[in-house]
Formats: C-alpha cells, sequence, structure tokens
C-alpha cells in the first residue's frame, strides 16, 4: 500500500484519493485538530495547567484562547485530580472537554479520577452517564528530563477497560486522530510522543478528515519480518528497515496507532505474510503493552510463526537522565532484534 | 509570641530598610551580614547557572532570585542535620544556606560522576544526607504525605526533630497537599510546612489558583496555626519561623508559615519569555523594589554598618570564582556510565535486571558479555 492510497483508505469511501494538502509538524497538527473541533462544535472546551495564555509548556495550545475566549479554553489550579474529575463532570453534564495533563508522568494525581471515574461511568450506570472526553498529555522520552518527564505511562491505562488510548507518530494521525477522538463517545488518552512534536513533519489534507481509532497503517510492505511499534519510535523502526533493507531485507513497518482497541487484523494478516514479528515499544518491558500483541500474535498465528515473536523494550529501571540515550531503543537495538528473528 | 492568621504579613523591616517594630537583640550587624552574604552567594550562584544553561552545560535551571529571604531565613530557623527537610525542586537556595557544598548542588546539575545522585534526576534535583535534604521529586506537591510521615515517625520514636516541608503556591491546589497537611493535623506530627508563595505557578497566578485569600487561613480546615510573614524580610522570616519551629519541637503541633515573596524571573529555562505570555513588568519592577537583598544593605546603612560598594563586589566575585571552580572540578569526574541505569532500582539486582544489565553490557562493550 503506497502511502498515498492509506491516506485514502483513511479517509474513508468516496473521499478522493488526491486532495490539497499541507506540511506540518506534530504540534501544529495538535493545534489544528483543536482549534477545527471547537470551531465546529461548541461544545467543546479546553483547560488545563497554562494552556491559556501561555500556549501550554510545548505551545501545543497556543493562540488558542486569544481565538475561542477564556470560557473555552482555560488555566485550571495546579490540581490533575481536578482537571481530570471536573472534565468527567463537564462531559457528563453535555460538553466534550480536553483536558491536557502537562506532562504524562503527571498523571499521578489524576489517576484515581481516570480509572474510578472516566473509566467506568458508563458501565456503571448501564450507559445512563457517559464521559466522552480527551485526556491530552505529551509522553516518553528522548529530551533528556529524567524520570519525571520522560516516562511512557500507556500500559496503565491500556489496562483499564473503558479507555482509549492512542498515539500517534505523524502529523496527518495526530490531526486525525485527535478529531476522531473528540467525536467519539468514550473517554480517551490521547499520548502525544513529545520528541517528535517537531521532528515529525508531513502532510495533512486541507480538508476535514478523520483517523478511525482501532486501525493501525501500514507504514511500508515487505515480506521477511513485520516490525511493529507505535508513538516516539516509529522513525527508528523506519530507519532500522532502511539498514535491513540494504542488506536485502523486506521488512513491514506497522504503526499501531491505537492501543485500545488494537488492529489484530492487520498485524495477523501482516505475521501470516512474513512469518516473524519484532515488537517496539519505549515503555518498561514488564507488563508492556506489546506483551498483548506478543499474546495475540502467538495464539492465533503460531503455524505460520519461524522464529520466536522479539520485543524491544526499555529496561525495567526509572528512565535516567544521563545515559537517556542508552535507555531509548534505538534502530541497533531493533536491527539486532530483527536479526535475531531472521536467522533463528 | 508570634500570632498566627494575621491580616498583614509580619514584617520587621521596611521596603526603605526602617524597622518597622524593633529587631528582635539577636538580630546584630554581624547575623545580618552574614546573612546578606549567604544571600548575595545564591543569587550569583542562580545567574553563574544560566549562564552555563546557556553554554548548554545543563539542561534546566530553575531561579530562585527573588526568594533568597525566604529560603535562607528557613535554613537558618532550624536544626541542620538534625532537623528533617523535604524540599521542592526551586530549593538550591535552602540547600546552599543549610551547608550542602556547593559542589554537590553543581555535580548533580551537571548530571557528572561526582554526582551523588549518580545523574539520575533532572538538574536542580538534589538530595543530602548530611543535611537530612530528602531527595526532591519533579511531581508537584507529593512530598507533602511523606512529609507528614517523616513528622509521624518522629514523634513515634520520641525525637526532638521535626520535619520541614516546602512547596510553592501552586503545590497548594493539589490533592497530596491537602491529605498531608490533614494527616499531619490529626496526627499532632511535629510537621513545619512552608509555602515559598511567588505567587505564579508557571502561567497561572495565585488569583487564578485559589479563590482562598491567603494561603496560610487554610491552616485552619486542618486544625493547625497559619503564619503570614513578609518572604523578602529575612528578619520577619528568621523570626517567625524560629518561634514557629520551637513551638512545634516543644509539642505544639504542626503549622503552616505563608512566605508572601515572588519569583523575579522565569519559571524555568523553558519559560524565558514570562512577561511576554503572562506577567507585565510594571509587576516585576514592583518586586524588584521590594528586593530581599537590597532591603538588608538598606537596614545596615540605617543601623550605621553599611556594607561598602568595594565589600559587595569582593563578595559577588568570590561566588563568581567558586562556582567556576566547582564547574570545572565536577566536570573533570566525567559521566556517569551505563551502569547508572540498573543500580538502585532495587536494594539488589533481581534476575530480569541483571539479564538486562548483561545485554547493556554486552551492547556497550561490542558483544564482550
Ligand atoms: C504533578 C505535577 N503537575 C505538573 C507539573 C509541572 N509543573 C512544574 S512546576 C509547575 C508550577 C509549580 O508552581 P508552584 O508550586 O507555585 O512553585 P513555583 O515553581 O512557583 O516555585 C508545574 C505546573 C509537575 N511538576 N508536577
Amino acid at each position: 500500500m503506497t502511502a498515498t492510497q492509506d491516506r485514502a483508505d483513511q479517509t474513508g469511501a468516496g473521499e478522493s484519493a488526491v486532495t490539497e494538502t499541507r506540511t506540518i509538524n506534530l504540534i501544529q497538527a495538535v493545534t489544528e485538530a483543536i482549534a477545527e473541533e471547537m470551531e465546529r462544535d461548541s461544545r467543546v472546551v479546553l483547560f488545563g495547567e497554562d494552556v491559556g495564555a501561555r500556549g501550554g509548556v510545548f505551545m501545543a495550545t497556543a493562540g488558542l484562547q486569544a481565538q475561542f475566549g477564556k470560557n473555552r479554553v482555560f488555566d485550571t489550579p495546579l490540581s490533575e485530580a481536578s482537571i481530570v474529575g471536573a472534565a468527567v463532570g463537564m462531559a457528563v453534564r453535555g460538553l466534550r472537554p480536553i483536558a491536557e495533563i502537562q506532562f504524562a508522568d503527571y498523571m499521578g494525581p489524576g489517576f484515581d479520577q481516570i480509572i474510578s471515574q472516566a473509566a467506568k461511568i458508563r458501565y456503571r450506570s448501564a450507559g445512563q452517564f457517559t464521559a466522552p472526553m480527551v485526556i491530552r498529555t505529551p509522553s516518553g522520552g528522548g529530551v533528556k528530563g529524567g524520570h519525571h518527564h520522560s516516562q511512557s505511562p500507556e500500559s496503565y491505562y491500556t489496562h483499564t477497560p473503558g479507555l482509549k488510548v492512542v498515539m500517534p507518530s505523524t502529523p496527518y494521525d495526530a490531526k486525525g486522530l485527535l478529531k476522531a477522538a473528540l467525536r467519539g463517545e468514550d473517554p480517551v488518552i490521547y499520548f502525544e510522543p513529545k520528541r517528535l512534536y517537531r521532528a515529525a513533519k508531513g502532510e495533512v489534507p486541507n480538508h476535514d478528515y478523520v483517523v478511525k481509532l482501532g486501525e493501525a497503517a501500514v507504514r511500508r510492505e515487505g515480506t521477511d519480518l513485520s516490525l511493529i511499534g507505535y508513538g516516539g519510535v516509529m522513525p527508528d523502526l523506519e530507519r532500522a528497515a532502511d539498514a535491513l533493507a540494504a542488506e536485502g531485507v523486506s521488512v513491514e513497518v506497522i504503526d499501531l496507532r491505537s492501543l485500545v482497541p488494537w488492529d489484530r487484523d492487520r498485524v495477523l494478516t501482516s505475521v501470516h505474510k512474513t512469518g516473524r514479528a519484532v515488537l517496539v515499544s519505549e515503555a518498561p518491558r514488564i507488563s508492556n503493552f506489546m506483551g498483548e500483541v506478543a499474546y495475540v500474535i502467538q495464539e492465533q498465528a503460531f503455524d505460520v510463526l519461524t522464529a520466536p515473536v522479539g520485543q524491544v523494550a526499555g529496561f525495567d529501571t526509572p528512565y535516567p537522565y544521563v545515559q537517556d540515550k542508552v535507555y531509548l531503543p534505538g534502530p541497533n537495538r531493533i536491527v539486532a532484534a530483527c536479526v535475531k528473528a531472521l536467522t533463528y | 509570641m508570634i500570632q498566627p492568621f494575621t491580616p498583614e504579613p509580619i514584617r520587621y523591616v521596611a521596603e526603605d530598610g526602617t524597622p518597622v517594630q524593633p529587631l528582635p537583640a539577636r538580630f546584630t550587624p554581624e547575623l545580618l551580614r552574614e546573612l546578606h552574604a549567604l544571600m548575595i552567594q545564591a543569587r550569583e550562584f542562580d545567574r553563574k547557572l544560566i549562564t552555563l544553561l546557556r553554554q548548554g552545560r545543563t539542561t534546566f535551571y530553575a531561579q530562585s532570585s527573588g526568594m533568597e529571604a525566604t529560603q535562607v531565613g528557613l535554613a537558618r530557623s532550624i536544626r541542620v542535620g538534625h532537623d528533617w527537610v523535604w524540599p521542592y525542586y526551586r530549593d538550591h537556595t535552602l540547600g546552599l544556606a543549610m551547608g550542602v557544598p556547593m559542589y554537590e548542588l553543581i555535580s548533580q546539575c551537571l548530571g557528572t560522576n561526582s554526582d551523588t545522585c549518580r545523574g539520575r534526576q533532572m538538574p536542580h534535583h538534589f538530595a543530602a544526607q548530611a543535611q537530612n535534604f530528602v531527595s526532591i521529586s519533579s511531581s508537584i506537591a507529593s512530598q507533602v504525605p511523606p512529609a507528614a510521615g517523616n513528622a509521624m515517625a518522629q514523634k513515634y520514636l520520641g525525637v526532638d526533630e521535626i520535619t520541614v516541608c516546602t512547596f510553592g503556591d501552586g503545590a497548594t491546589s493539589e490533592g497530596d497537599w491537602h491529605s498531608g497537611l490533614n494527616m499531619a493535623g490529626a496526627a499532632q506530627a511535629p510537621a513545619l510546612f512552608v509555602c515559598e508563595n511567588n505567587q505564579w505557578a508557571i502561567s497561572t497566578s495565585i488569583r487564578e489558583q485559589t479563590a482562598s485569600e491567603t494561603i496560610h487561613i487554610k491552616a485552619k480546615a486542618y486544625g493547625m496555626p497559619g503564619y503570614y510573614v513578609d518572604g523578602n524580610d529575612i528578619v520577619a522570616v528568621m523570626e517567625v519561623l524560629t518561634q514557629v519551629a520551637e513551638q512545634i519541637r516543644g509539642g505544639g503541633g504542626p503549622a503552616l508559615v505563608e512566605c508572601l515573596t515572588y519569583r523575579v524571573g522565569s519559571h524555568s529555562n523553558a519559560d524565558a519569555d514570562a512577561e511576554k505570555h503572562y506577567r507585565t513588568r510594571e509587576e516585576v519592577e514592583e518586586w524588584l523594589g521590594r528586593d530581599p537583598i537590597t532591603r538588608v544593605e538598606k537596614l545596615l546603612e540605617h543601623l550605621g554598618h553599611p556594607i561598602s560598594a568595594e565589600e559587595r563586589a569582593e563578595l559577588i566575585a568570590r561566588t563568581h570564582r567558586e562556582v567556576d571552580e566547582q564547574v570545572l572540578r565536577a566536570e573533570a569526574t566525567g559521566q556517569p556510565d551505563w551502569r547508572i541505569v540498573f543500580e538502585d532500582v532495587y536494594a539488589d539486582l533481581p534476575d530480569h535486571l541483571r539479564q538486562q544489565e548483561a545485554f547493556l553490557r554486552a551492547e556497550q562493550t561490542g558483544g564482550q558479555a
């Protein structure tokens, strides 16, 4: 599948495959998605620490308060429990809140509100009350931030039924997934890989589009091995695939984009084709979400596997400040895991 | 005895350096000069570290310029190395004034081999065992419940110590803050909570932070006295904190002290353009006029013991020399190697980490496991 076809697929049947596009970076994609959704739907409100006049610590919300006013874009007291809890209350009462948590590392104080309220209100009230809302937060390492500004806590949230969990790696997906999340009926944890904020540049169409949650993207097709990741590591997967291509190995690169729900079909189809899979994420290995992907592959594709499913993850240590490069699974480590699978 | 819940911040010295009430006898010109020197040292430390940041030799720095009286005053109100301190990330001036060696602070900021914390945390997150200065966590207000527990342990052990816990105004919005104060109040633990109210939490002003008129009145809800102090008046800070600390030491239960001060610089290097985005030059100028260092200089002048221009310049030059020397000394120790990733995760290395360590060793040494 080519990139253009892939995009055409994502925009859905009936959309033209050839559209006018612009090149933007990932953080601009986030800002645009919020602005366009606020324009489209007056129920959308945005709040968090420093999102207003300051425009967020990464400037993801720059200009939005000026554009939409303090009623719709506002700073909150420094309390993640209040931010998440208030978002739940607003959502129950009919708004579409976007709550920004300044760093994924600081979702801790809001954790109870996420797992006890946001995730469960639909189930426990049998749908009488629901909390459609989006919690946006920068996550992941590679910015010399030490453990409180570099963690990848997505697995805590994938482990909580009732939450949807997404992590884009391209501007196209960042915009489309955020719009889809805001138009959906469930609470969504939307992780933004902060090291790609400005590093990831790409085309987005000028027209309105969404990227449906739960569909993986095939970044390149291949026949020898399926290399599967999401978020901040995706450029490293591409680099690893380039290096292997130079050695004559054909790697299929898949970006999960959504973790809950995740695209089992896409992954299994690929593994049936290649017979080998290497899974990459930068979160610590134990209870890493990729463990679930590996389980499903061995359960559903055991017969076609020609090597054990490989996994490249962060170490089971807190994220260090110095030696942070050593912590992250770079292209070399990914290539090594692929070679191990290829030579099994 | 100092009164809690005063409508106005307690102060001893006006902005022009004249005492507004009699100075307690211990505030001799000698002591005032000593405090002044500590504040100058802290301010110049800020300046030099910001230079290091611009040179790319460190990656983060949170200034405390403007807040020196609060932090130096606190350091000089407690029994260093005896009492325990749960600080927050803006407290390097507190650390310096408590006698944490500058070399250690700089080593931590540079993440060198001489960092006693082994380069695990981002810059400006110290820990100093000799001073009972407990490791700083970035996560706002997360130190407050543990500080309550530290104080409960002191009560249980029957020791003559108190626990000091510091935080900014923003921290008082977090649930942890309320839980910690409530716990300490219920347990009547010997905890001294000190709010360094510099009026801004990044770009959020205290007025947007809380509808409460002041922070110290929140103490009432937790069954403890709350004190309101001019945090730029080092005499007031030291006098109030010393008396409150003694009261706590004597079994009086916990207390909250709000020091009203101002963060003159930006929140951190990530926020170097504060005035463009969220506050006015006029506001900053107004607070520059209440500068804690100038106030002591004016007080000494008023008392007939002025600090000469040469003396001041010498103090500044000495700090600059010292920082330069310690930076070179720290940098010469190099960076901790890959092993720091695995040490101190647990008391001993479990099997899965042993395997991961072997993997990394092989990778780092080119296959020689
Ligand atoms: C739980 C948590 N949420 C958000 C942050 C990001 N953050 C770092 S400093 C800061 C403002 C803190 O303000 P305040 O407590 O008043 O202390 P000050 O920096 O003004 O001294 C914020 C929001 C954090 N470190 N921890």
